[in-house]
Formats: structure tokens, C-alpha cells, sequence
């Protein structure tokens, strides 16, 4: 599920930005160790192939009408081992932020963490320990499923705790979270039963191609991946409890009077010119809202515009933006209209 | 097939189309940055940052019908998310907009102020893929200290996007053809299946023989192009430009006005 620009704040944009980027550059520096380049034009190549399953769309039982395609993470980290697997999705998602316009540029970094490096790894690990070699038995197949499941459904899982942990949203994490959890749970299952299904037809057709015999062996360590799962279940705990404390809910906006909206009558009031002030201050001068000097509130009390005026600057502002779009567009017009004589 | 052409606009020429790609993808990182530091609850004031993107694909010549379908095209994720603000956020407000003023509720202005963010982000976004080839950004992309392997990477999956999107739309045009009904879910994965199956066993040879041709013409991990990135003048006067329209936006429409 692609998280948008707009669901996010800026330090959790640019925070997720800053950890998908430093991971691509660390697994970038793995990779090239592991894999000559003769391999690059087959990692390109899988990339395009995930672009193009992702159409080949089944129609599912029970639910008529619908139908479900598979995601790809986890098999491409099943042939190509987790680190390139981790590139080529990784590429995928990027490819869909700038040619597709599938999720924001800021949120990147977000959409990377979630869809590329947390599948490919953790579908990856829990492939591996669940089966434990031999492919082909049941016990591997249960252990793909089983890890296109849980891979799927961490990814979602982050999705509600970026969105929490920016504020934007003031749908109620819990709801957010069991709506995630419960839709990803069906394309897990949709994304197991098909790997499993192109997995055992790639068995009968090129038994060369399954279980990551293509470039050379990778090894993920067991203690590397429970150390980092550890991590970041502790940043991810830390986070939501400090949310827990100081979430900006709707209670925040009732007991402060609205500076947007002048006329906006408080719930609980509060007529303490300087609580207004500061409230007026934090949303007319921050440039990150909810952090904002509060010091140096005191000396623009005295600037507040009643109500009415408001209403008005905010009418000429819309409309005057939208008479300057209007404008620029005719002029576009009429200069296009002249080109062609002039040739 | 709609994929083929989504970026069709990237090969015509305007002075946008001719900027260095460097300084508009640092131009929209900022302005995409701005755009969402901006309060949560004053739709108004987008409208002005909206002049912004706006300029540029008029400039630029990308007819706005194209754009409007592509935003409409990847939004329903937000659409539903933004929705969902109005059920939650019931704080009533008095909203003025010149001489109408109306009683609506704190969360339609959340759910308005979203849609409206995603609306100037991603008409930014559309600006700067629809007048930048794709290999110039990724030369840019480089020099701007993106791994070289991410970048090759991306420039092959770009090449083969589309021929493997063709080949999938082949393929299920074949299905569509043969299959008029639906056979159950077990015959429908086994074709599925089976389609996936032998398009990846086809990708692997297909990279299989571009290597072996890459490998005779001297591929050495590295990607040269004749793409030469360099700063003129114009590319001062459009990043200046863009930070003066970010800095008045910044100083002299307050969102507590609007």
C-alpha cells in the first residue's frame, strides 16, 4: 500500500527518508561484494518482470468480482537472496514514485522501508527458517506461505505507525491498524498461494531457477536479523508511547480556539489572551507545525485580525490565486497561438 | 496499453524541459517539503502554492486534462484516508470564505487540506517527470550521490518495463480469449501460475542474452551516456525563482488568514 506524501509529517519523512537511504547504500556496498556484473542486467530484468506480474490478476474464490495479483517481494528475495531481491523491489518502488506517481517523493522513504527492504528481508529470513533446504515438500511450501503472510503483513503494520507517529490522520490508530492488518492478511494469503503456485511450476519446468541458485550464496546471520528486529521493535515501541502522551487529537483543537478560523467557538474556553497568542503564533509562524518557539509569542498579541476581515483576506487569497492561474494560462494560450504563425 | 506513454511528454522542449534535472528535483524536494510542513487544517492557503507547479506544466506545455487523470489515477488510497477524517474530527468550526460563511466540522478541513496537499505534491511530482527524460535524471540522480548500482539498476528496469508490460498484455489477451468463464479458483491459479511462471522463466533468458551482448560490447558495471549535465544560466534564474515564490509564499500569506 503506497503511503502518500500528505499522510506524513516532515520529521517522519525525512527521518524514514534518511533510514531507507542509508539501508539502500549499505545493502548497495553488499551487493556489489556478492554479485559481479554480469548480473546486472538480470536484476533489471526482474524488476520489470515484478511491474508485469503485478497485471496477470486471478479472480478470487468467495469474493466475486475481485481479484488479487501478487506483490512479488518475496519471491524475488526466494531466487535472487535477500540483498538484490531488496534492490530490484526497492528500484520498483521507485520507478512507480517517478513514472507512476504511486506514492509521494517525500514518502519514499517510507514506501521503501515497507514494500522493498522489510519484505525482502524478514519474507526471506522466515523462508529460511521455516524450511530449511529441501524445496519441494509441503513443509517448504507451508514456510513460503507462512512467510509471504507475516512479511506482507509487517510492511503493513509500519504503514499506521507512520501515519501515527506524523499526526495527520485523526483516525484512531488501533482502527487504522486492524483495517491494515486484516486487508494485508488477504493479499498475503493471495501472494503465498501464488508464489507457491509459480514456485512448484518453476520446480517442474527449471528446477535451475528455485531456491536462490542464481548469483552466488548469501548468508544472513541469525543474530543480525533477531539484533535488528529487536531494534526496531524498540524504536517502534518508544515511538507509540511517546505518542501515547502527546498525540495531537481532537481534544487538542477544543480547548484552544482555532487561529484559522477566528469565529470558532470554543468548547472549553479559554480567553487567556496569551494562550490565543501562542496558538495564533504556532500555526502563523511554524515552520513545522506543533514545534514552535513559544517565547517569543509574547510580543504579537496585539496583532490578531477579528473574524469577519479573516474570512475576507482568505476569499481574496483563493481568488486571487485562481485569477493568477487563469491569467498564466491564457497567456499561454495566446503566445502558443502566435508561435506557429511566426514559423 | 496507457503505460506505454506516460512519460511521453518528457520528449518535447520548452525552457523547463532544458533546466538541469539536478536543480529541479532539488526544487521539488523543497517545495514538496514545504507543502506538507504546512498546518493541517487551512485548505485555503494551497491555492496559492498551487501557482507554483501550475506555471511550470503550462509553461512546459503538459496538457492539464493528462495530469488531472493521472492524479486521479493513484488516488484512492489517500481519497479514502482524507474520507475518513470528516467520521472521526466532529469539533465544529465557522468557516468564513468571503461573503459566505458556513458551520462545517474541523475534520472536513483536515479531509480538504489533505486532498489539496496531494493535489500540488503530486502536480509537482507530474512536473518534473513529464519535462525530464529519465536517463538525464538518472545521470542527475548519480551526481547527486545515488549508488551507481541503484542507478544502472533503474535504468534497466526502465528499459524493460514496458517490453515485459507489452508481453504481459499478450498474455492475457491469450487468456481472455481462451477462458470465457470462470473456471474456480484452483484452475485460475494454475493458469495464473503457469503465466507468471514461464514470463519469469522468459525475463531470465531475456537477461540471459542481453548480458551475453552487453558482455561483448565491453559492459563494465559502468552506464555512459551522452546525457551532459550542465548548469547554465537559466537554472540559477529558475532556482532563484522558486525560492523567492517559496519565501513570499512563506512570509506574506500566513495561514491564519486563510
Amino acid at each position: 500500500m503506497h503511503m502518500a506524501n500528505e499522510l506524513l509529517s516532515l520529521p517522519v519523512a525525512t527521518g524514514t527518508l534518511a533510514i531507507a537511504v542509508a539501508s539502500l547504500g549499505f545493502v548497495c556496498r553488499k551487493v556489489r561484494q556478492i554479485i559481479a556484473s554480469d548480473k546486472v542486467a538480470l536484476m533489471g530484468v526482474l524488476g520489470a518482470f515484478i511491474f508485469a506480474a503485478q497485471m496477470v490478476n486471478i479472480q478470487l474464490p468467495a469474493m466475486p468480482g475481485t481479484s488479487g495479483h501478487m506483490v512479488g517481494a518475496v519471491l524475488l528475495a526466494i531466487i535472487l537472496g535477500p540483498h538484490a531481491g531488496a534492490i530490484v523491489i526497492s528500484s520498483v518502488v521507485i520507478i512507480q514514485c517517478l513514472i507512476f506517481q504511486d506514492g509521494g517523493l517525500l514518502a519514499l522513504g517510507c514506501n521503501i522501508i515497507n514494500m522493498a527492504l522489510v519484505p525482502s528481508y524478514l519474507g526471506y529470513f522466515l523462508y529460511k527458517t521455516a524450511t530449511t533446504g529441501q524445496a519441494g515438500s509441503l513443509r517448504a511450501y507451508l514456510g513460503t506461505m507462512f512467510a509471504c503472510v507475516l512479511a506482507i503483513e509487517a510492511g503493513a503494520f509500519l504503514v499506521p505507525v507512520q501515519a501515527a507517529l506524523s499526526g495527520v490522520l485523526v483516525v484512531p490508530f488501533s482502527t487504522f491498524l486492524i483495517t491494515m492488518l486484516g486487508v494485508h492478511f488477504l493479499v498475503g494469503l493471495i501472494e503465498g498461494v501464488i508464489t507457491v503456485a509459480v514456485i512448484a511450476y518453476l520446480q517442474q519446468v527449471r528446477p535451475d531457477v528455485v531456491p536462490d541458485s542464481l548469483p552466488g550464496k548469501v548468508r544472513l546471520s541469525r543474530k543480525a536479523v533477531i539484533t535488528t528486529l529487536a531494534v526496531f521493535a524498540l524504536a517502534i515501541g518508544a515511538g507509540l508511547s511517546l505518542l501515547a502522551s502527546d498525540l495531537p487529537d481532537g481534544l487538542e483543537w477544543s480547548y484552544a480556539e482555532r487561529p484559522d478560523q477566528t469565529d470558532f467557538e470554543t468548547a472549553v474556553s479559554n480567553e487567556s489572551p496569551a494562550v490565543v497568542a501562542v496558538d495564533d503564533f504556532q500555526s502563523k509562524y511554524s515552520p513545522l507545525p506543533d514545534y514552535s518557539l513559544r517565547s517569543s509569542a509574547i510580543g504579537k498579541i496585539g496583532e490578531e485580525e477579528p473574524g469577519v476581515s479573516a474570512g475576507w483576506t482568505s476569499f481574496a487569497g483563493v481568488v486571487g490565486s485562481a485569477l493568477t492561474m487563469a491569467v498564466i494560462w491564457l497567456a499561454a494560450q495566446i503566445l502558443r497561438k502566435k508561435q506557429p504563425q511566426r514559423a | 496499453m496507457h503505460h506505454a506513454h506516460i512519460d511521453k511528454f518528457a520528449y518535447q522542449d520548452s525552457l523547463i524541459h532544458r533546466l538541469d534535472c539536478r536543480i529541479k528535483f532539488m526544487v521539488l524536494l523543497v517545495f514538496t517539503a514545504v507543502v506538507i510542513s504546512l498546518p493541517r487544517t487551512s485548505p485555503g492557503i494551497l491555492t496559492c502554492y498551487a501557482i507554483g507547479p501550475f506555471t511550470i506544466l503550462v509553461w512546459a506545455k503538459i496538457p492539464l486534462r493528462f495530469v488531472f487523470k493521472h492524479i486521479l489515477l493513484v488516488s484512492p488510497f489517500v481519497v479514502v484516508l482524507a474520507l475518513s477524517c470528516p467520521l472521526y474530527d466532529k469539533t465544529p468550526v465557522t468557516v468564513a470564505f468571503g461573503p459566505i460563511i458556513w458551520q462545517s466540522s474541523l475534520g472536513w478541513m483536515r479531509c480538504f487540506t489533505i486532498l489539496a496537499k496531494f493535489i500540488v505534491t503530486m502536480s509537482a511530482l507530474i512536473a518534473l517527470v513529464s519535462t525530464t527524460r529519465f536517463n538525464d535524471l538518472l545521470t542527475g540522480l548519480q551526481r547527486l550521490g545515488v549508488p551507481k548500482l541503484l542507478t544502472v539498476q533503474l535504468g534497466f528496469l526502465y528499459r524493460y518495463i514496458f517490453v515485459l508490460i507489452d508481453r504481459t498484455h499478450r498474455m492475457l489477451r491469450a487468456r481472455a480469449g481462451r477462458k470465457l468463464r470462470n473456471l474456480g479458483f484452483k484452475a485460475e491459479l494454475k493458469i495464473a501460475a503457469a503465466m507468471l511462471g514461464s514470463l519469469l522463466v522468459r525475463s531470465i533468458d531475456n537477461a540471459e542474452h542481453t548480458n551475453i551482448a552487453m558482455q561483448a560490447r565491453g559492459f563494465d558495471g559502468n552506464w555512459r551516456t551522452i546525457s551532459k549535465l550542465q548548469i547554465h544560466r537559466a537554472d540559477y534564474v529558475f532556482a532563484t525563482a522558486a525560492a523567492f515564490f517559496l519565501l513570499v509564499l512563506h512570509f506574506f500569506v500566513k495561514p491564519v488568514v486563510l
